[in-house]
């Protein structure tokens, strides 16, 4: 056995630590399963993958901010520790301090996607978000078995990778096509044979296996809201309404002349939806765009029941999960309920209930998916 | 239901220019374009306009209604005018028919009064199952994530190998089937 510098025992005869380190990674690696499962949404990107008796979550904000590129401020963001990406002359803070650098400067934070799909107005759209997904989904940690030259890498039979997608827009003139075809040539670059999931379906693998994953996903993503409705696994409908929290935030935003990221970080940091008084001016605007999108997407349910054919017989009534970060307002689901049981859907539902973890499903959904797949290779 | 008068400003700007996009009409209305969007969206479903591949147009049963009603606002010249060029139209196909030329019907779908609306029986299936090959444009930016690191949170996996495995059972179930 070649013995490099590194592998030599220390002259104590203990192991080094650059050699326990080194047995450590391979440890991990080892536990590390086949299969990935990245949610690309609006606001984040996050990656989810299983190791040894955990599931492991990476992600990263979909947002940057530009600030004046010189020397001396990339000293000091090196020294903040706050992220930044550099592109020729310009320097932009990217993540959740986008977001705080966007509120200091009363400016809003530039996006890479926009509506669920890669902007098509931000320049700067695609290596950032290539960027973004690199960071959080990295290499492969399975190689394709083989030679490991690239010849195996471009035969694309890397790692499973199942990457979210939004439903046809019903109430937009776009089609998702460009986006999941970037996004799945980007991930073949990586090494990873991508596929597509729908956002709402991985809801439904990651919530509803008691009811043999049968029911209703929905994802209340920063751009979209993603619908799916599945019968014992198989999606029944699908679809997205180009309307979200980004959509809240612009109309508070315009409402009560505030910019769309203050709006959207009193959003996320302290809105509660069941307060009924004593409510500020920007908490009863988006408390009424709350309800004008709930009431929006469950009146587009009943429209795609009213089309569907044929529905299957469903014997129990469905349950009805929500998810992603719109839903995270405290009183969120009180607040669904209320209108459902107002304007009704035409089948029965059962419990209306957010998902365990509802920044975390999508991607956790999408892992089923790869890891269900990886297992029959 | 009558129409609002954003409404009718739509009506006469489609009237105008025969064939018009989203964008053309919110240039000639004012508004965001979403909310001309939805507006036009309204007015297919009561039948005013049609869509066909990106252009909004007067609908046959939208220029009656609005030459009957009388609805105010509405540029009665123009619309005449409209009608009067759809009628022409109509009788040259006729004439064609007449002739027994065969007047084609889009195989993607049916015509209705209120646009063109693909039937699912007849709808084109397009294989999207191809490869695009992409450059990694990632490759020019300088960053220090790496050097930072990504917010990492953990969950214990407890069922998820047992959802799996079930998730695996159901589709091979419903392949069967």
């Amino acid at each position: 056995m070649i013995k490099t510098k590194d592998d030599k025992p220390a002259g104590n005869g203990l192991p080094s630590d650059r050699q326990i380190h080194k047995r450590e990674i391979e440890g991990l690696k080892g536990q590390i399963q086949k299969g990935k499962g990245v949610d690309i949404g609006t606001m984040f990107v996050k990656c989810a993958y299983k190791e040894g008796d955990e599931i492991i979550f990476k992600s990263q904000r979909n947002a940057f901010f530009e600030v004046e590129h010189t020397d001396f401020t990339k000293k000091i963001l090196d020294n903040s520790k706050v992220k930044y990406i550099i592109k020729e002359d310009n320097l932009y803070v990217v993540g959740d301090e986008a977001l705080q650098f966007a509120n200091m400067f009363n400016k809003d934070t530039r996006r890479p996607l926009s509506k669920g799909v890669i902007s098509p107005t931000e320049k700067e759209a695609l290596p950032i978000i290539e960027l973004l997904i690199k960071s959080v989904v990295g290499e492969p940690a399975h190689k394709p078995e083989g030679n490991g030259l690239p010849s195996a890498r471009q035969s694309h039979k890397g790692e499973i990778v199942y990457f979210s997608v939004p439903g046809e827009p019903l109430d937009a003139e776009f089609n998702v096509l460009y986006h999941i075809k970037m996004v799945e040539g980007f991930l073949k670059t990586l090494g990873y044979t991508p596929k597509p999931i729908n956002e709402g379906h991985a809801i439904i693998l990651s919530e509803l296996a008691e009811e043999d994953f049968t029911g209703m996903g929905l994802s209340f993503g920063g751009g979209m809201i993603n619908v799916c409705l599945s019968f014992m696994s198989v999606p029944i409908f699908k679809f997205s309404v180009a309307k979200s929290g980004d959509w809240i935030d612009q109309q508070v935003a315009m409402a009560v002349d505030e910019t769309a990221s203050r709006v959207s970080a009193i959003k996320e940091s302290s809105l509660d939806l069941s307060k009924e008084g004593d409510l500020s001016k920007i908490e009863s605007a988006l408390s009424i765009y709350y309800n004008h999108l709930i009431e929006y997407v469950i009146e587009n349910i009943k429209q795609e029941f009213a089309k569907a054919r044929r529905l299957p017989r469903i014997a129990n009534p469905i349950s009805i999960i929500l998810s992603g970060g719109t839903s995270l307002p405290k009183g969120f689901s009180g607040r669904f309920k209320q209108i459902l049981d107002r304007l009704k859907l035409p089948i029965p539902v059962g419990s209306v209930r957010m998902a365990s973890q509802p920044l975390r499903s999508v991607a956790k959904g999408a892992l089923i998916a790869a890891s269900a797949d990886e297992s029959k290779k | 239901m009558g129409l609002t008068g954003t409404e009718a400003d739509i009506i006469n700007c489609v009237a105008r220019l025969r064939l018009v996009t989203k964008d053309q009409i919110r240039r000639q209305v004012g508004f965001s374009l979403e909310y001309i969007g939805f507006l036009c969206r309204d007015l297919i479903r009561r039948c005013y306009l049609g869509f066909s591949e990106g252009h909004y147009f007067l609908a046959k049963d939208g220029i009656r209604t609005l030459l009957a009603e009388d609805t105010p606002k509405i540029d009665r010249k123009l619309l005449k005018e409209v009608a009067e060029e759809v009628a022409r139209q109509i009788s040259g196909e006729l004439k064609r028919a007449v002739k027994g030329i065969k007047i084609p019907v889009p195989p993607s779908g049916i015509r209705k009064d209120a646009g063109f609306e693909t039937s699912p029986e007849e709808r084109i299936k397009i294989n999207t199952d191809f490869d695009f090959p992409i450059e990694d444009e990632s490759l020019v930016l300088e960053s220090n994530i790496d050097k930072i690191g990504i917010k990492i949170e953990k969950e214990k996996s407890d069922d998820m190998d047992k959802t799996v495995r079930l998730f695996k059972e159901m589709h091979k179930k419903g392949r069967k089937r």
